[in-house]
């Protein structure tokens, strides 16, 4: 048995079809659902749905031996598991963005306001820039038109947001897709039927 | 999941192991100068540290780790082989955790003198180690000549593709590939060896196609003659070539091990061949070792329950024929444990004396 951690929303669902089409579909499962377990008739996977963010935990941890994860958090967490494949959806991209008329002084530290700290550190400390991090949960935007930070790093999907707020973006940092990790002890242990999912899924997102 | 036996059988057995083999027994005081620590900070599973300063005003250090206090007290001659064991605490971050907790750190170190012998002596050791554990067990062995003889060919991209590597990232390297314009060959080793993750002979019979230049090729015939020698053992079942260890070549030289017991998310056995770290300390010779941590999985072993013959229940009006009772048993060999309570969690007895009642049950 396999059991595979999804995250909770429209990606997991798009997640979720795409293993149904290879062969991994639950009779359980219904998109109206609020049941967080599901499993398939025989015995072959087991889902569970939980916080995006929380998926590369559940498979750190072992309770998932694989999950589908944003890039995003990978690269802000860095957690001890493989990354077997890009799997092409949840496209958007990491950026720093401020108000479009932003000039940056580097006479003093750059105030930065992100969900993103680690990767916010990151990026800026291979720029050799200072930063202050504003550590905010949502509504990142507000930061710099409420003018307590210089710049956002966050998530860009289509820009409407930024744009609808007199934003832009200065700088990408990196692309994101959605990822399909594993456990690095399941992956000895039932090596087999993950390369199967593997390989199966790889084929259908060519 | 819980495994069959208690977490101080295990050590018991381990130990048993080690002296069975004539491995002498190193110890050592809980202090070292930080200065061991923030030298070779990348030989350490954890980098945290506790530091304090001592009445001379030297900057100190609960020793997180044990090999490097044994590599810098021990004499070591190139010409002899020394085999040490250890089972000491020490204190650092566990695997996953936010605060420094003391965990119990298992290992043996072979120092001096090495040849195939000790190398494949060392390797049952762990394959003993680890069944001892548990029977369902993978020992992961990776050689840094064969990573490092890849990693050579990608220049100044090298820790980016060591990177991917680690994670067996094929679709993010295959972006860069495509960006640098790497050749076929060169895409082929990276893929093959961040796939390979398997039986050690399938494994070095595939990795041989795409080995790309003669650091890569000596190590695979290392590893060949070691599990050769390991089949005659009758261990190459539970042995795995996995080229993605994250394995720093300023301290490691040749073998490196990962183990792994199913049902444990992480992994619990480490070691390697650590020539280098021995040079840097200005030793002669080689080195190889590996350390189990089983305060890192102590949840995993069975409960220690406390086990006594006779179970004896007394309340205010039995305590004198408790006690007399007590004498009797323990008169005639038993063990005896005194209680208020019949039902004590974490208490088995064999035979329960109910004085509460005057009844044997």
């Amino acid at each position: 048995m396999i059991n595979i951690a999804l995250p909770k929303g429209r990606l997991g669902e798009k997640v979720y079809k795409l293993l149904a089409r290879v062969g991994y579909g639950c009779d359980e499962y219904s998109e109206e659902s609020r049941k967080l377990v599901f499993k398939d008739s025989r015995g072959e996977v087991s889902y569970f749905w939980v916080k995006p963010a929380d998926v590369s935990v559940y498979v750190e941890l072992g309770a998932a031996d694989i999950g589908v994860v944003g890039k995003d958090i990978l690269n802000e967490y860095n957690p001890d598991v493989y990354e077997l494949l890009d799997l092409g959806l949840g496209k958007c991209s990491m950026c720093v963005a401020a108000k479009s008329d932003w000039k940056d002084d580097i006479s003093v530290p750059l105030r930065v306001a992100t969900k993103f700290s680690h990767t916010a550190e990151k990026y800026f400390s291979g720029q050799g820039r200072d930063i202050e991090i504003i550590k905010l949960n949502g509504s990142i935007e507000l930061g710099p038109v409420l003018g307590i930070s210089d710049v956002i790093v966050d998530i860009v999907e289509t820009g409407t947001t930024l744009r609808e707020n007199d934003l832009k973006v200065f700088t990408k940092i990196n692309d994101i897709s959605a990822r399909l990790i594993s456990n690095k002890s399941a992956y000895k242990f039932k090596g087999g039927e993950i390369k199967n999912i593997v390989a199966k899924l790889a084929e259908v997102i060519k | 999941m819980k495994f069959n036996l208690k977490e101080e059988d295990a050590l018991n057995k381990i130990t048993s192991l080690f002296e069975r083999r004539g491995f002498r027994r190193f110890r050592s005081g809980c202090f070292e100068e930080y200065s061991l620590y923030r030298d070779n900070e990348s030989f350490l599973v954890g980098k945290n540290v506790i530091t304090f300063t001592d009445l001379t005003g030297r900057l100190m250090a609960i020793r997180p780790d044990v090999t490097l206090s044994l590599i810098r007290r021990t004499e070591i001659d190139g010409a002899r082989t020394c085999k040490y064991f250890y089972n000491e605490s020490v204190y650092r971050r566990a695997t996953g955790g936010k605060d420094f907790r003391e965990i119990s750190q298992t290992g043996a170190e072979v120092v001096g003198r090495i040849d195939g012998l000790c190398e494949v002596e060392l390797v049952s050791l762990m394959c003993e180690t680890l069944g001892i554990i548990s029977p369902d067990y993978i020992l992961d062995i990776s050689h840094v000549g064969y990573t490092e003889g890849l990693l050579s060919e990608f220049g100044d991209r090298r820790e980016e593709v060591k990177d991917y590597l680690s994670r067996k990232d094929v679709h993010d390297f295959i972006k860069l590939a495509q960006n640098q314009g790497y050749g076929k060959e060169l895409v082929n080793a990276f893929i093959s060896a961040a796939e390979l993750d398997g039986n050690a002979v399938e494994a070095i019979e595939k990795a041989k196609k795409t080995a790309l230049n003669v650091k890569m090729k000596s190590a695979l015939d290392e590893l060949e003659v070691l599990v050769s020698r390991l089949s005659v053992a009758g261990l190459d079942g539970r042995i795995n070539i996995n080229f993605s260890m994250a394995n720093d070549a300023d301290y490691y030289s040749g073998l490196v091990f990962n183990g792994y017991i199913d049902g444990v998310p992480h992994c619990v056995l480490t070691g390697g061949r650590y020539d280098n770290l021995l040079h840097k300390f200005g030793k002669e010779g080689g080195a190889i070792g590996f350390a189990v941590y089983l305060g890192e999985i102590e949840r995993y072993f069975a409960s220690e329950d406390v086990t006594v013959d006779c179970l004896i229940v007394y309340d205010d009006s039995s305590e004198d024929k408790a006690l007399k009772l007590a004498r009797d048993c323990l008169a005639k060999g038993k063990s005896v444990r005194l209680d208020r309570n019949a039902d004590l969690t974490g208490c088995a007895a064999t035979e329960i004396f109910d004085l509460t009642e005057g009844v044997k049950r």
